[in-house]
């Protein structure tokens, strides 16, 4: 579904991304870790034709991003790291309007209904909580019932409660044939999303494998871990004391 | 294309929604020119003749001079004070309260010899200006003569008669009129870009929108579009409250006016789509809008005549953007021509489209 090769992009004398290669397979999840500065969201807004690319291929759903960039804007949705949204239209005037961008019918309900937004139809974006907000921003970019979902750190800044409840959105969108590309600094997220993942470090993927194929690669040169593992860590019993329920006041 | 379009109108459905729910826009737009226009149009409406502030004191007792001083104060001419002090009348002389100080004598009005009455009437006027002087005399000799004449019959050999006709002669509100529709919509084609449509980039509102296949040709069209037809809705505001408020005289047709309108708010904009699709944020817009705008608003007669100034300054400000606008509204609007009479100035508004437009095109930034 989506072929990299060599991708590579420069500010001034700084390289950024470095001969990036991968390939994700139709249906699957995804994920490209590291830490900040590593050139992941510049590697995925060069594949969503928000950036020129400086140097090598990328072909999405076979079309190749550099030459048709609108094509391929087409059959994506993006979820931006930071987002604004205009204000003074409420989220069911927003859908229809990027719905029209696409020229595309819109059933606003029934998208807001997936991410779990009905209430909120005639809100602005301005008054929604920061889980709410990304959850409204995943349902923008499924206006156009794209091929390819890009989700650039959905849950940062999240509490865990709104957290879990966007990966099961994530869950429910991949059970819907759509395939996800997400980047994440949370380890545990990734464990529980991808179903492969690429490590960025400094412009470079420096690893590339399911998440259990990286952990047995790590058991097998003798990693262990220092402290004794525990049943639970304090997540778990944050989330125990405040349950799994979103705490949105709805 | 029709697809393209159709996006165009998705986009300019949405911004029109917005404007009409954004209460600071809609403030500057609407209320802001209307304001305007009531100041200058109280300032310049007044087209009557001469009036003065006149500070009266009457000595006398006698029944004529009360009836002089009632007939002075009925009429348009006069506005009477009464005073009994002069001191106190000549200090507020000094400051420009009165135009001048009226002093009936305590004989004024008496019975004379030859059983008529009669008097003298005393006029301190600053003696610094002359002006004032003459008319004041004009005016109180013809009030004079005219009682002289009821009270002595004599047949005149020789009389004159002034005879008013009406011409095509700007009033001065006409004048302000055509200025200030140019300036609103300077204002809102240039200003509310500077505003809005910064703040939406720098907010990330606008690389949002790149995410979907839309080209900046859409998003600056779909923006155009919104902005004439609130532009129409502003001047349609101005002038309906030209015409009941200061009984403006339209002597052209409407539909000349709004394709002029079209025309103007589409070149106008230009400037400000330029301005806010090349600026970063409202730090940049705010100063490059300002130098954009304030030359158009000094050197295109919006609100003074461009023929007062020196020669080579007006042959250069006719190719000033605002210039034709304003020029284009005066001659629709005051002297009746028709869209097909201000070809010139269409054609300097359409030049100007044109190069503004290619320039909006190649700056434009979407964060």
């Amino acid at each position: 579904m989506v072929s990299v090769k060599n991708l590579s992009k420069s500010y001034g004398n700084k390289k950024v991304v470095k001969d990036v290669s991968f390939e994700v397979q139709k249906g699957e999840v995804f994920g490209i870790l590291g830490p900040n500065g590593a050139g992941k969201t510049t590697t995925l807004e060069m594949i969503e034709a928000l950036r020129p690319i400086g140097s090598g291929t990328a072909l999405l759903d076979g079309i190749d991003v550099a030459k048709h960039p609108h094509k391929v804007k087409q059959v994506i949705g993006v979820q931006l790291q930071s987002t604004s949204f205009y204000d003074h239209l409420n989220l069911k005037e927003l859908l229809t309007m990027f719905g029209g961008m696409y020229n595309q019918k819109v059933h606003p309900k029934k998208l807001l209904e997936d991410v779990g937004l009905s209430d909120k139809a005639k809100a602005e974006v301005a008054t929604l909580s920061g889980g709410q907000k990304q959850r409204f921003s995943v349902a923008s970019a499924l206006v156009n019932k794209p091929k390819v979902l890009f989700l650039d750190e959905p849950t940062t800044g999240l509490d865990p409660q709104a957290r879990r409840n966007l990966w099961e959105l994530v869950q429910k969108i991949q059970k819907q044939g759509i395939t996800i590309i997400l980047t994440t600094h949370y380890m545990e997220e990734a464990e529980l999303l991808c179903d492969r993942v690429a490590i960025m470090d400094a412009g470079k993927i420096i690893a590339l494998d399911t998440p259990a194929n990286l952990i047995g690669a790590l058991l097998k040169k003798g990693f262990k871990k220092q402290k004794q593992v525990r049943q639970a860590d304090l997540e778990d019993v944050f989330i125990d004391l405040t349950g799994k329920d979103l705490k949105e006041g709805q | 294309m029709k697809n393209d379009l159709k996006t165009v109108w998705a986009l300019t459905k949405a911004f029109t929604k917005r404007y009409f729910r954004d209460k600071t826009a809609l403030f500057f737009t609407f209320v802001f020119p209307l304001v305007f226009l009531m100041v200058f149009g109280t300032i310049f409406g007044k087209n009557s003749g001469p009036s003065f502030d006149i500070a009266l004191i009457n000595n006398a007792s006698s029944d004529f001079s009360k009836q002089f001083v009632e007939s002075a104060k009925k009429g348009d001419i006069f506005k009477v004070t009464d005073v009994t002090d002069f001191a106190k009348a000549k200090e507020a002389l000094g400051r420009g309260e009165h135009d001048a100080i009226i002093e009936l004598p305590k004989n004024f009005g008496d019975v004379n010899t030859a059983g008529l009455p009669s008097g003298n009437v005393i006029v301190y006027a600053d003696s610094g200006d002359t002006q004032l002087s003459a008319t004041l005399s004009a005016v109180l000799q013809g009030t004079l003569d005219g009682i002289n004449n009821q009270l002595v019959k004599i047949d005149k050999p020789f009389t004159y008669e002034l005879k008013p006709i009406q011409t095509n002669n700007l009033s001065a509100f006409d004048y302000t009129f055509a200025g200030l529709l140019g300036f609103s919509l300077l204002s809102l084609g240039i200003f509310s870009m500077s505003e809005g449509f910064t703040g939406d980039k720098k907010a990330g509102a606008l690389r949002r929108m790149q995410v979907a296949p839309i080209r900046a040709w859409q998003l600056i069209v779909a923006t155009a579009i919104n902005r004439i037809f609130i532009g129409i809705i502003s001047v349609v505001l101005m002038y309906l409250v030209a015409i009941v408020v200061f009984d403006f005289n339209m002597r052209g047709d409407y539909v000349s006016f709004a394709l002029f309108t079209i025309a103007s708010i589409t070149c106008l904009f230009g400037f400000g789509m330029a301005v806010a699709g090349w600026a970063k944020d409202g730090n940049q817009a705010a100063p490059l809008s300002n130098l954009v705008s304030f030359p158009m608003m000094f050197l295109s007669g919006v609100f003074f005549p461009r023929f007062l100034m020196p020669e080579w300054l007006q042959s250069v400000t006719t190719y000033v953007p605002l210039t034709p606008v304003v020029d284009g509204f005066r001659m629709i609007l005051t002297e009746g021509r028709t869209i097909f009479e201000v070809g010139a100035q269409l054609g300097v508004i359409g030049a100007w489209t044109l190069v503004i437009y290619l320039i909006a095109f190649k700056v434009f930034r979407w964060e």
